[in-house]
């Protein structure tokens, strides 16, 4: 039942997109994760996001897919953006509430259009990153993206950080979430049998139904990292000493076009947060 | 020439008493053999008679509490020694799930040359030799776990195989597998004997050894018989003591001989049936 959560989001395809460089892709959505901070006005907001579709129809992925991944933060949004509903004053003092009710002595709530723009901007802050991340791990295996983490994390060997073991740690997560939940559905399964009862009673009655599941996994668990240490001694590991990678990563054109475009997105962002009112004539921009 | 050769080694496991004591138990004791170069050896035993202690004996997971263990001539005990005879040693474990290193089988098939610093071209070359030793060269970019547990075992023995190494041990290999896969797995181990690999399988399946050059039989720690598959399965009394069986088709043969009647004697049951029939007729 579990199965095709492991494989992620990755949505199989080949495009424009797919066929980048996975350390790009990264660092190019890290640039469009910090970059969405520095924007302040709703009609940037539309740009960021004409920007997005954009990007997402280039990879062929259909926008629903990219649109689910909000569905896990749904109540998150809602959240924050009634909190900032009812939270944010007014711009200045001069500003008089849209709306305000008192319902007993010192207590009044009250509703500001500051306050509307500003759920309405967090609103839109957070779905865009969430999309962009998205477009990330959709059109990206999770090995390549492990690829990508270790060769862009190479640099911290120079403070002793073991890069190579941190990546092969991650690696060997991804490929045992499969045989672990295959596992995992075989124990439920045989504590059915034996008439374990997981679908009833309180919270704290099914908790422990959990735990006959969670020890024998548990106790798998290491088992089988004892046969997988003799088996990756048995192929000669010795650690990062000398390991050579089949794997290249190689930059493209692709890589070139993209990193240009998204640098000159954002650039533009930047300028534009560095003058805000400055100039009259971009001050509609911030409205 | 013997490549493989164990003197008089035992091994001994810590075992945790109830009362708290530490004692020890015997994985294997006094193992004296050898494995000729280009043999296909089988090692067969009960559960827990050591064969997978002695596996494990064979490429320095284990090192032997006395005796000597040398691969090609180097002793196991040396650890100066030890990559060299892992990379003569290549070994197949049982749970085929439990061996996998990466989500991706070229990726998993390169990590024994990847260990060993082989340049990034020839890690590709050989991987696709192995691939294509075993049979699965249409799955490089497949993921090890939509495989069958056959499938799976054949891309475990390219990941030995990518490391070239002159012996291949298969501990229980088999064990896991349904009949298919284990027919799969022991063609390729046939398949790369008769192209001068080294083969040491070891099993509980009698069927399994049949084919083999020599058979070592194993009990409670101890070697206790060697010889041709024929002479192992002569040896009613041997087997009895071991609690192994011949394949059914020989014991079959072996009481119709025994009752006086003339058949050959063999493991063949749709040979064995044509033998019978003529009988029959005259």
């Amino acid at each position: 039942m579990f199965r095709d959560v492991t494989f992620g989001q990755y949505y199989p395809a080949s495009s424009f997109v797919h066929s980048m460089d996975a350390r790009v892709k990264l660092l190019l959505t890290l640039l469009f994760l910090v970059g969405i901070f520095f924007v302040q006005s709703f009609v940037v907001y539309g740009f960021v996001a004409v920007f997005l579709l954009t990007v997402i129809f280039v990879s062929r992925v259909p926008l629903r897919s990219v649109l689910r991944s909000i569905k896990g933060i749904i109540v998150l949004l809602v959240l924050t953006a009634v909190i900032n509903v009812f939270f944010t004053k007014g711009a200045d003092a001069a500003e008089s509430p849209l709306w305000a009710w008192s319902p007993w002595n010192g207590f009044t709530i009250e509703i500001y259009v500051n306050g509307l723009k500003t759920a309405g901007k967090i609103f839109l802050r957070l779905v865009l990153l969430v999309m962009g991340s998205s477009v990330l791990t959709l059109t990206t295996t999770p090995v390549d993206l492990t690829h990508a983490v270790e060769s862009l994390l190479k640099p911290l060997k120079l403070i002793k950080f073991p890069v190579h073991e941190f990546a092969l740690i991650m690696s060997l997560t991804l490929s045992f979430i499969p045989s672990l939940i295959d596992e995992t559905d075989r124990i439920i399964r045989a504590q059915k049998a034996r008439g374990a009862d997981f679908d009833t009673g309180g919270l704290v009655k099914r908790a422990k139904a959990f735990v006959p599941i969670l020890i024998p996994l548990l106790v798998g668990g290491f088992r089988r990292a004892e046969e997988l240490a003799n088996a990756m001694n048995s192929r000669c590991y010795e650690g990062a000493t000398k390991r050579t990678c089949m794997r290249v990563m190689k930059l493209g054109w692709r890589d070139a076009v993209a990193s240009l475009l998204v640098v000159a997105f954002f650039a533009g962002v930047f300028v534009l947060y560095g003058m805000r009112g400055q100039w009259n004539f971009i001050t509609w921009l911030y409205y | 020439m013997e490549i493989i050769k164990l003197d008089n080694v035992s091994y001994y496991y810590k075992a945790y008493n109830d009362d708290g004591s530490v004692g020890s138990a015997m994985g294997v004791e006094g193992v004296t053999l050898s494995v000729e170069e280009g043999a296909f050896v089988a090692l067969v035993g009960h559960n827990g008679c050591g064969k997978s202690t002695l596996a494990k004996l064979l490429n320095g997971l284990l090192i032997p509490k006395s005796g000597k263990v040398t691969v090609n001539g180097l002793d196991t005990a040396d650890k100066n020694n030890i990559f060299e005879i892992r990379k003569n040693v290549g070994m197949v474990f049982q749970n085929p799930d439990n061996q996998m290193v990466a989500s991706v089988v070229e990726e998993d098939v390169a990590f024994g040359p990847e260990n060993l610093g082989v340049p990034q071209k020839e890690i590709v070359a050989r991987v696709n030799e192995a691939l294509e030793a075993v049979g699965m060269s249409e799955y490089v970019k497949s993921s090890p776990h939509r495989l069958s547990g056959g499938q799976k075992q054949r891309i475990a023995i390219a990941g030995a195989l990518a490391i070239r190494p002159k012996v291949l041990v298969l501990d229980e290999s088999t064990a896991m597998l349904d009949p298919l896969g284990r027919k799969e797995v022991l063609e390729v181990a046939h398949k790369l004997n008769a192209n001068g690999m080294t083969v040491l399988l070891i099993t509980h399946f009698m069927e399994e050894v049949l084919d083999c050059d020599r058979v070592i039989v194993m009990n409670g720690g101890h070697v206790v018989a060697a010889g041709t598959p024929s002479e192992i399965f002569n040896n009613a009394a041997l087997l009895d003591e071991v609690g192994l069986k011949a394949p059914r088709a020989i014991e079959l043969s072996q009481k119709l001989i025994s009752a006086g009647i003339d058949v050959a004697q063999q493991s063949d049951a749709r040979a064995l049936g044509g033998d019978v029939c003529q009988k029959l007729k005259n």
